[in-house]
């Protein structure tokens, strides 16, 4: 992984910071966190990859034959009448793997990479404190939630206004809507898979606690989400179903009926709200009652 | 010197957040899972009947529920059936174009679970949206124009009803059901109810449970439980609303079975006028637009006893048996209907090969296909159906 490499480790952002944290309050240090964060080459190459999911979706669509209605991943019949439906289909494509991906590197390294690089002694060493260490770690894990999927919707939107015909976008429902309130409605899926994400980047964040390599946490962390989703088609589990964090994620087509249907955001969200209760209270429970050697 | 004061002031630190004060930091980490528990628990006991509806005696519950008004609505609605049909999983459904009323959308919709939102006002605005994952069936009836259409694959459906069957007199026609026809294997609660209160007979015993609450509202639990061994049934439960006597939710189990095979009720109910606007409906562009054949009205009062089974025949109709005994049958030269059923993939994978033809059975309904393409049905046992089908001969 990138992180063991010494090119990324950004200029002695650990001792920075704690010179910043004594004068300051926990929002400069997320300022500075989030300045790392999005600063680090690996972030960019994240956020290059999920970009690249919906312009590879475009090219392939653009270079060949129509695509029979009805067949492939929903909306991608729809493609080369409408450019925006790009963005539809690769934000749908994403979610299952290249997100959870995504929110797993970024989740998983929060607390082991700067125990891997030796930079958490710093970080502590300022009367920043444990507790404001981990939120400000979380808030910057949920901020790369927020940012992937508009990047991915955002680049979709994009590459298919420039390949495709943009017009006015059948919703699920029938109805027509005009590409301005298209574009509403993809910035409202985003935020409906940034909230999808907020519970597994909990778990990442508490796997992060538990080790010093980084890269266990990650893995952990994408293992963790694909068993959710293994699980959740299972039938002989059905009773678990609406427990596990990643059941509501394909609910987002909700977003694309006319009336908007929100049950599903609220129960997604209720739900990402317990994960992230249980989770960031393990990941509380262990962060500050555990030797800081690194 | 110095390095051992270091080193017992660590050791100091270390000893008292292990020891001392360490299980209170874990004590978050136990709390929420409790507090998450706890809560689930709470919300999914049954509401405490804190404002009882007044006594009622089975008979003016039916009554009840008969005369009930209600003409303006919209909800969500939830139907879930375990029949052991084929179920397909939640992902990878079939993406062929899933025609309205299509034998495979039926099957699809009486396996598992569907929620879909309805939205009625009056007797001639309607409309049913069927809320797939990633996907929508809607059915909109706007006076005497009904549309069909599926996202799936883009394709809408255009039917303009017989005026004839706006007219007042045609009573029976209480909103929903004749607009249901897209979607033939979802069944509104009120439509449901109505079957079943038709097949009270005095065979039947009603009873009222306690009061339940169903989509917030509080409503009287109808029991009706088939003294006759001859039916599958073997209790149908109905939430009748205590203020309006709306049907909320039905409820039916098998005989011998302590969990319903088949339940369909309201999550969300509201009574104000739905907003006109989702009335409409022009068939979006670029996509396929179908001009259905107006349907022969004559074959209806049958019709409205098939259950299940009233998109699949075409031909004439023979009903035999009363109440929960009836058998519905085609006569012979239907035998389209039969063979569309059986091209089903699903369908005839459950159809399984028994004296004189080919048999569906679930639970609560069983479905005969004859060697000679007639087809039987009836919540009734599968011998039934054959006496029936060698009788009609």
């Amino acid at each position: 992984m990138p992180s063991s490499l010494p090119a990324d480790i950004p200029e002695a952002a650990g001792t920075a910071r704690a010179a910043a944290a004594p004068r300051s309050s926990g929002l400069s240090l997320l300022a500075s966190e989030l300045k790392v964060l999005f600063g680090r080459r690996r972030t960019g190459a994240l956020l290059l990859a999920l970009a690249a999911i919906p312009v590879l979706i475009a090219v392939a669509v653009k270079v060949s034959s129509a695509v029979p209605a009805g067949r492939g991943p929903a909306f991608l019949d729809r493609i080369t009448q409408n450019g925006l439906f790009v963005a539809f289909t690769a934000m749908l494509v994403s979610v299952p793997l290249f997100m959870p991906l995504a929110v797993g590197v970024v989740a998983g390294d929060t607390i082991a990479g700067e125990a891997n690089l030796g930079t958490l002694r710093y970080l502590l060493v300022a009367p920043a404190g444990r507790v404001r260490l981990l939120l400000v770690k979380y808030a910057g894990a949920l901020a790369f939630c927020i940012v992937a999927p508009l990047t991915v919707g955002l680049a979709g939107a994009a590459i298919g206004a420039a390949l495709f015909p943009v017009g006015p976008v059948t919703l699920l429902s029938g109805g027509v809507v005009q590409p301005v309130e298209a574009a509403l409605r993809i910035v409202l899926i985003a935020a409906y898979l940034a909230v999808s994400l907020a519970g597994l980047s909990a778990i990442g964040l508490f796997l992060s606690t538990l080790t010093v390599v980084p890269v266990g946490a990650m893995a952990a962390t994408v293992v963790v989400s694909v068993v959710s989703q293994v699980m959740d088609q299972l039938p002989q589990l059905e009773w678990l179903h609406p427990w596990l964090f990643s059941h509501y994620w394909l609910g987002f087509g909700d977003m694309l009926r006319q009336p908007v249907l929100w049950d599903s955001f609220a129960s997604n969200a209720l739900l990402q709200a317990g994960y992230v209760a249980v989770f960031g209270a393990l990941a509380y429970g262990r962060f500050v009652t555990k030797d800081i050697l690194s | 010197m110095g390095s051992n004061r270091l080193d017992s002031s660590a050791w100091f630190q270390r000893n008292s957040t292990t020891g001392r004060r360490a299980w209170l930091r874990w004590l978050p980490a136990v709390a929420a899972p409790v507090a998450i528990a706890s809560g689930a628990l709470i919300g999914s006991l049954p509401a405490g009947a804190s404002n009882p509806l007044p006594a009622k005696t089975p008979a003016q519950v039916l009554e009840l529920a008969a005369s009930h008004q209600v003409q303006t609505f919209s909800g969500t609605m939830e139907q879930s059936a375990e029949l052991g049909l084929p179920e397909l999983p939640a992902t990878g459904k079939p993406s062929g174009p899933a025609s309205p009323g299509s034998v495979a959308s039926m099957i699809e919709l009486l396996s598992g679970k569907h929620t879909a939102r309805i939205y009625v006002d009056g007797k001639d605005n309607a409309r049913v949206q069927v809320m797939d994952q990633l996907a929508e069936r809607d059915v909109v009836r706007r006076g005497s124009d009904v549309w069909f259409y599926s996202s799936k694959d883009n394709a809408a459906a255009h039917l303009a009803m017989p005026a004839h069957s706006q007219g007042p007199a045609d009573a029976k026609d209480q909103a929903p059901p004749k607009d249901m026809q897209g979607a033939p294997g979802l069944h509104t609660p009120a439509e449901l109810a109505q079957q079943f209160l038709s097949k009270v007979d005095p065979s039947t015993a009603v009873s009222v449970g306690s009061d339940v609450s169903v989509a917030g509202r509080a409503a009287y639990n109808l029991l009706i439980e088939p003294r006759t061994d001859a039916t599958l049934v073997g209790r149908v439960a109905i939430a009748v609303d205590g203020e309006n006597g709306m049907p909320l939710s039905v409820q039916v189990t098998a005989r011998g079975a302590d969990k319903p095979a088949f339940s369909s009720g309201f999550t969300s109910l509201s009574l104000a006028a739905p907003d006109p606007s989702v009335f409409t409906f022009t068939p979006p562009p670029g996509g396929t637009v179908k001009e259905l054949p107006v349907p022969d009205r004559s074959r209806e009062p049958a019709d409205a006893h098939q259950g299940a089974m009233h998109n699949g025949a075409k031909g004439r109709v023979a009903v035999t048996g009363t109440g929960w005994e009836t058998v519905v049958g085609t006569a012979r030269g239907s035998a389209s209907a039969a063979e569309s059923m059986l091209q089903d993939p699903l369908l005839s994978q459950a159809a399984v090969a028994v004296p004189g033809g080919r048999l569906v059975s679930t639970p609560l309904l069983n479905v005969l296909v004859t060697d000679d393409g007639r087809i039987f049905a009836g919540m009734v046992a599968p011998e039934r159906l054959q006496a029936a089908a060698a009788a009609a001969q």
